[in-house]
């Protein structure tokens, strides 16, 4: 690297950015992080020199940004094997029609939309409460620190709703609140949050997770209810048509399904309903997690 | 020439080690430790010089921490940004046991034959 040697923490961080350009937008988020706790601590250890002194010394010590950024690289490559089981492709279309009921991710995913609602309803009312209130009290003089409280709690909703995400469908999110680094004075802090577009499309993404909490909801309801309904009611049929149980007056309408001949046919029908049901929540889990990351996280390069 | 082939080597040996060091410090202090506070731990008990490079340990936390060998809490801190201070699991301390047994083992067969060659 023949590029001058970083002289302050926000050059470092710069360069480092440079370095990982290209690199998932999360990652990038945490090494970002993480050096800026290093460097600021380094910086607050030895109070008798001034920044640029320390960054001197930064390269041997913390290491140089491209340095950090291969470290970065390498372990995230190394975790990513690891974590991720080689699972075997079925090669039939059979198998890999079937094959996502062996895939922890559509349970996952199916997990998320239903629990969709409850997060949705609850992200709904935060943001608008906090919106509207801060609206409203705009003019008195709890207004302001009443709308940078709020402003700080989305930054911690979002964390906490990549962190639900990734578990969920396992696409990688900031595992790092985010954190302003280059301004130190408390009104240019506020001014870059207010610019900051990520803080308007995280608002937008709490706001709109009601219409789509209730959708991914009702989706997986109905899908679930009818299929295994269509799975198990022939069954059921069956013990009562042979006095194993009784359950009660069972009629399945229309008339002419109410044969032995169609109850077979029925059940196929409820697998593959309910295999359906399956690969849309895996869809709808991937999906979700590609438009959560394009507002949740900065996009590379900024 | 020389000096690049010697960090590469540093460089291959390090991959592992710098997860064993770590566990291996986090498991002998009592305390629960954050990034900069184990990377100067390391750095003073080899004369302010540590082996590998501090900003190389931060991403092997995070990946022993995602293994479930470590487990994290944040705590706000007045010099930057807030804190991430990390413990051994009990998982972490049998991995640990492990390793060190994996360690001592190649150690000793690595000397074996280096003792050879410098004592002739």
């Amino acid at each position: 690297m023949n590029r001058s040697a970083p002289r302050s923490i926000d050059q470092y961080l710069r360069q480092l950015r440079e370095e990982l350009a290209g690199e998932d937008a999360a990652l990038i988020q945490d090494a970002l992080y993480d050096a800026e706790e290093y460097l600021r601590a380094e910086v607050a250890a030895h109070p008798e020199k001034s920044e640029s002194d320390v960054l001197e010394l930064i390269a041997s010590t913390y290491g140089a940004p491209d340095e950090v950024a291969s470290a970065y690289r390498d372990t995230e490559a190394k975790v990513k094997a690891a974590m991720t089981t080689p699972r075997k492709v079925p090669g039939s279309a059979a198998g890999i029609f079937f094959g996502v009921f062996l895939d922890p991710r559509a349970y996952t995913s199916l997990f998320f939309m239903l629990l969709s609602l409850a997060t949705g309803v609850i992200y709904f009312t935060f943001a608008v409460t906090g919106l509207s209130l801060s609206a409203g009290l705009a003019v008195l003089v709890i207004g302001i620190p009443f709308f940078l409280v709020f402003m700080a709690l989305i930054r911690v909703v979002s964390l906490a709703e990549g962190r639900l995400i990734e578990a969920m469908t396992g696409e990688r999110m900031p595992r790092r609140p985010i954190h302003q680094s280059g301004t130190s004075g408390f009104w240019s802090r506020v001014g870059q949050m207010l610019k900051d577009r990520r803080t308007w499309t995280t608002l937008a993404y709490l706001i709109l997770m009601l219409p789509l909490g209730i959708a991914y909801f009702v989706i997986a309801v109905v899908g679930l209810s009818l299929s295994l309904a269509f799975t198990f009611t022939p069954l059921i049929y069956l013990s009562d048509h042979y006095g194993w149980f009784d359950a009660g007056n069972l009629h399945i309408g229309p008339a002419w399904l109410e044969s032995l001949w169609a109850l077979p046919f029925m059940m196929l029908t409820g697998i593959l309903l309910l295999t359906l049901v399956m690969h849309v929540a895996r869809g709808v889990g991937r999906l979700h997690a590609m438009y959560a990351k394009a507002l949740l996280v900065a996009p590379a390069g900024i | 020439m020389d000096d690049s082939n010697s960090k590469k080597f540093q460089k291959d040996l390090n991959g592992g080690l710098v997860g064993l060091v770590l566990l291996a410090v986090l498991n002998q202090s009592s305390e629960d430790l954050y990034g900069y506070e184990i990377a100067k731990r390391l750095a003073s008990a080899n004369e302010g010089v540590s082996i590998f490079k501090e900003g190389t340990i931060y991403p092997v936390l995070r990946a022993l921490s995602a293994g479930n060998l470590l487990t994290s809490r944040i705590v706000p801190s007045y010099s930057g940004p807030p804190r991430r201070y990390y413990r051994i699991t009990d998982q972490g301390r049998s991995v640990l046991a492990e390793w060190t047994a994996i360690w001592a083992g190649t150690r000793n067969f690595v000397d074996r034959f280096i003792d050879k060659g410098q004592s002739p």
